[in-house]
């Protein structure tokens, strides 16, 4: 008789090669980038944390002094960080959709055959890697300008040449710059997704009787979702951040009319020199920020588990 | 239901080059099941991608039911097309996939249920139509683009290579399968393939295309009994027919030293001082080489056996200077060897003659 060696009658799982000792050595080369990772963003924040319980006036050494939640009160009664907060999301989100649905436009344009194709992209491209600033400048001086803005002088036969476009619409004026800036960036990830779709489904909805229409509806745009999703998702990320547009167009005026949060916390803590006020005003909105964009990544992770086969 | 008619028609890609198709001219009966075979670059897919509108028909008529297709886009040419690749919509379910051309012609829900239920009973998916076609086998993809082309009841069917993705075993079931519902559905039918197999088994007749010409268009069985040149000859068949290029002698025709003897009747029809004869594998008879040429054979040496078990196939190169490569079939377990010395007869009268020069049939 053989003697069969003895099995255990459950199986359970390897243990991964890599636990304890083994993982560490593995791991520490990573650890001086952790730490430089904590000590440039974790310790600010947590600085902020505590400046924000502290009512400091920056020109006014040894003003601090330990107030508790009292700048998170003030901030809460503050309208004009609610209107700001409004700002904010209108300056992002319709930036980013506005410019999302111009880049969609062109790239099902670029999609296609054309002479001067490759010419005509390079055009379309060129904004987006104009520096923010000099963008900002660009709208400000070359196009909005009053008297010699390139807008009014093309209006200026139709009798419609006076406006001072920036100051009778500053909120509207810094999004067509923005929007300007972000449009071939949605039209470049909105441009690969077409290019990847596979040709024959294409042909399979002709055959089936799909006008262009149709096509585009039915086959192409979900076929595009997820990249959609992925750019609303990075734009809104970088957007609203925007900072550089403001500063150089409107200064966020009149009043605060065109300012956004990050713009308004600037405001405060340099010009309004309330540093105790603005950290409250920070820690705020980067709460608000970690909880909107863990709804948008799960957005991203779910357009990436819900791909096609 | 309708006939379908290739006159002339021609596909140009570039301005300049050879055409992929070339003046093709067919006429396909209405019901017909039609096999365009070839081999690859022979432009069958571009021929069937005419017929659908996805490609343009750069000159010559392409009619259905007497319609002229030129610039007619594919949505109004009432075709049914399955792919290659089957080509699928990745974000519709299986039901909502062979619904869509009826959404497509505004057919109401309800009617668009009931079909695509009864195509999907006929498939037998009647299980996944909830499932997205990620989540489906290769061979029910299949179906399902099956489906999706007969739930509209078209004029006409096409199919790209549609088995091509199969393994094969189910390349045969599933072809017995398209086979009998195109019958029952009595749908005009073209059908491409590089697999003469499939070509011969399916198609009522086959068209043989090469660089872009049509070389034949008949019945399987006349296509393999009477190819109209020594191109389709050597095309149809496994193993191939068996082509030698020979000098004429007063009896017959000589390879190497021995002299081939062909019946007078075969004889006659030969014209110049050469001729391109060609013999199936299953037209020769074989005797054993050790006793000497027997008459009117031709001396072979045994190369490969290839053993199939109803039969053999036996690799040989003749006693020639050339050393002509010939296949041979012979019944199952012969006990032939490599290196076996054979005699080779021709047993048949049904042996085929072509001008060297042209390839034509004599
Ligand atoms: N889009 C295209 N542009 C230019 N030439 C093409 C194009 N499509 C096919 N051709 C050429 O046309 C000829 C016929 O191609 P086609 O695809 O019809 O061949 P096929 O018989 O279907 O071959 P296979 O069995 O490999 O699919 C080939 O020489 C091919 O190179
Ligand atoms: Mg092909």
């Amino acid at each position: 008789m053989t003697v069969t060696e003895q099995r255990p009658a459950e199986i359970v799982p390897r243990q991964p090669a890599s636990a304890g000792r083994e993982g560490w050595i593995r791991r520490a080369p990573l650890l001086p980038a952790l730490i430089f990772t904590i000590i440039v963003t974790q310790l600010p924040f947590l600085f902020t944390i505590y400046y924000s319980l502290q009512s400091w006036n920056l020109v006014r050494p040894g003003s601090a002094q330990f107030v508790g939640l009292d700048n998170y009160v003030k901030v809460f009664t503050d309208s004009q960080f609610r209107g700001v907060a409004v700002n904010t999301v209108v300056l992002t989100a319709g930036a980013v959709l506005i410019s999302m649905v111009l880049g969609l436009a062109f790239a099902l344009l670029l999609d296609r055959q054309f002479r001067g194709r490759g010419f005509v992209r390079t055009l379309l491209i060129t904004p987006f890697l104009i520096t923010p600033v000099a963008a900002a400048l660009l709208w400000k001086t070359v196009l909005f300008d009053p008297t010699y803005g390139l807008i009014n002088f093309v209006l200026s036969p139709f009798g419609a040449g006076q406006t001072d476009w920036i100051s009778a619409f500053p909120l509207t004026s810094v999004m067509v710059a923005l929007v300007w800036q972000w449009t071939p960036f949605m039209m470049l990830l909105t441009l690969a997704g077409l290019q990847s779709q596979p040709h024959d489904v294409l042909e399979a909805a002709r055959v089936d009787g799909a006008g262009s229409f149709a096509i585009f509806r039915e086959v192409t745009l979900p076929h595009l979702r997820r990249f959609i999703e992925l750019g609303i998702v990075l734009g809104a990320i970088y957007l609203v951040n925007t900072f550089d547009a403001i500063y150089m167009m409107t200064q966020g005026g009149p009043g605060t009319a065109s300012a956004n949060l990050p713009f308004y916390i600037y405001q405060r803590a340099f010009l309004g020199f309330d540093i105790g006020q603005s950290a409250a005003m920070g820690v705020v909105v980067v709460i608000a920020t970690i909880i909107v964009s863990t709804f948008a990544l799960r957005l991203i992770f779910r357009s990436f588990q819900t791909e096609e086969g | 239901m309708a006939d379908v008619v290739f006159d002339q028609a021609s596909r140009v890609y570039t301005a300049g080059a050879k055409p992929a198709v070339n003046r093709l001219d067919l006429e396909i009966a209405e019901g017909e099941f039609v096999v365009l075979v070839g081999p690859s670059g022979s432009g069958k897919s571009t021929a069937l991608r005419m017929l659908a509108g996805l490609e343009e028909i750069d000159d010559g008529e392409i009619r259905i039911g007497g319609r002229n297709m030129v610039g007619v886009p594919s949505r109004d040419r009432d075709i049914a097309m399955v792919f290659q690749n089957y080509a699928l919509y990745p974000n519709k379910t299986v039901g909502d996939n062979m619904a869509f051309p009826l959404k497509m012609r505004g057919v109401d829900k309800a009617t668009q249920q009931e079909k695509v239920r009864a195509a999907a009973d006929i498939l037998g998916l009647t299980d996944y139509l909830d499932r997205k076609p990620k989540a489906l086998s290769g061979g029910q993809r299949q179906r399902v683009a099956m489906g999706r082309a007969i739930v509209r009841e078209p004029q006409v069917f096409l199919m790209d290579e549609p088995l091509s993705n199969l393994d094969a075993k189910m390349r045969v079931s599933t072809r017995t399968e398209i086979a009998a519902m195109q019958r029952r559905l009595g749908v005009t039918t073209v059908y491409v393939t590089h697999d003469q197999v499939e070509a011969m088994t399916m198609g009522d007749r086959v068209a043989l295309l090469a660089d872009g010409k049509l070389q034949q268009f008949d019945t399987p069985a006349d296509l393999y009994d009477k190819p109209a040149n020594a191109f389709v000859a050597g095309f149809i068949g496994s193993p191939a027919m068996n082509l030698f290029t020979l000098p004429v002698s007063a009896e017959g025709v000589r390879i190497g030293s021995s002299e081939l003897r062909l019946p007078r009747e075969v004889q006659s029809r030969i014209s110049g001082d050469r001729v391109t004869l060609g013999i199936r594998p299953e037209q020769w008879g074989v005797a054993n080489g050790d006793g000497g040429a027997s008459a009117g054979g031709v001396k072979a040496q045994v190369d490969v056996v290839e053993e199939l078990g109803s039969d053999a196939y036996l690799y040989a190169h003749l006693d020639d200077d050339a050393q002509t490569a010939v296949v041979v079939r012979t019944a199952g377990r012969s006990g032939a060897r490599r290196g076996d010395q054979i005699v080779l007869t021709p047993t048949s009268d049904e042996l085929h003659l072509f001008d060297p020069e042209s390839g034509d049939r004599l």
